[in-house]
């Protein structure tokens, strides 16, 4: 790999992390009603479903990652 | 002779011109075709306008029609649309990629686009000041750094677009 030149990359973060913490600092700053049309596409959820004998199971939804292994 | 050498010369230039039919329909003389697509919406399809304005990371530059072909990141910026009517339409972007393609067609991808009036100045002024102060207090390198430096760096092109004193 060449060497990173950007502070970003040099941090030990991404393009796509780069370039989607920019848009939500855009989204934050914004006015209603354009403001909770564009955080309608921050949000986002998991589901989770525990598989057994080959078999998903009911998927549920949950919060966040860290619970998941829990 | 000379007519069966001619004959010769004149088909394959045919068949060439027949060959190349099934390319997209070049814009109208002096005009490019502009697409500009967002995840969520397509702003523009194919659509012909007289230059476009990209705020390219390392230079804004211009597009008008049979651009050299040029692929650049977008830094967060003004983009302006210079329509064929002569209407200016401006788009505050926060980042993405324009891609000039040879046939003076551009694709302008990016993750948000909007209106300056959408904007809220009194907003931007606070987490432009909340973000230097993360900045100030965060570990050198770390990611917390980076991420209020990316937080300094929107803002900062927000209120220069719309025209508040940043520092």
């Amino acid at each position: 790999m060449t060497t990173p030149t950007t502070f970003w990359r040099l941090a030990g973060v991404s393009y796509v992390q780069y370039v989607t913490k920019a848009t939500s600092c855009l989204r934050a700053a914004l006015k209603e009603p354009a403001k909770s049309k564009a955080m309608t596409q921050e949000t986002f959820s998991y589901n989770k479903s525990v598989w057994s004998n080959g078999e998903q199971g009911a998927k549920k939804l949950t919060d966040s990652l860290a619970a998941v292994g829990k | 002779m000379f007519a069966q050498l001619a004959r010769r010369a004149v088909r394959p230039a045919a068949t060439a011109a027949a060959r190349r039919q099934f390319a997209d329909a070049a814009p109208a003389a002096g005009l490019m075709k502009l697409n500009f697509n967002l995840p969520q919406e397509t702003l523009y399809d194919a659509v012909n306008v007289k230059s476009v304005v990209v705020p390219g990371a390392t230079g804004e530059y211009e597009v008008t029609a049979d651009h050299v072909p040029i692929v650049a990141e977008m830094k967060a910026g003004m983009l302006t649309i210079n329509h064929e009517d002569g209407e200016e339409e401006k788009y505050f972007v926060a980042g993405g990629f324009s891609l000039t393609h040879e046939g003076s067609t551009t694709d302008i991808v990016c993750p948000e686009a909007v209106k300056l009036d959408d904007i809220d100045a009194a907003a931007v002024t606070k987490n432009f000041e909340a973000a230097k102060a993360k900045a100030a207090s965060a570990e050198a390198g770390s990611i917390e750094a980076a991420e209020a430096m990316i937080e300094v760096e929107t803002n900062k092109a927000m209120g220069n677009a719309l025209g508040l004193a940043m520092a």
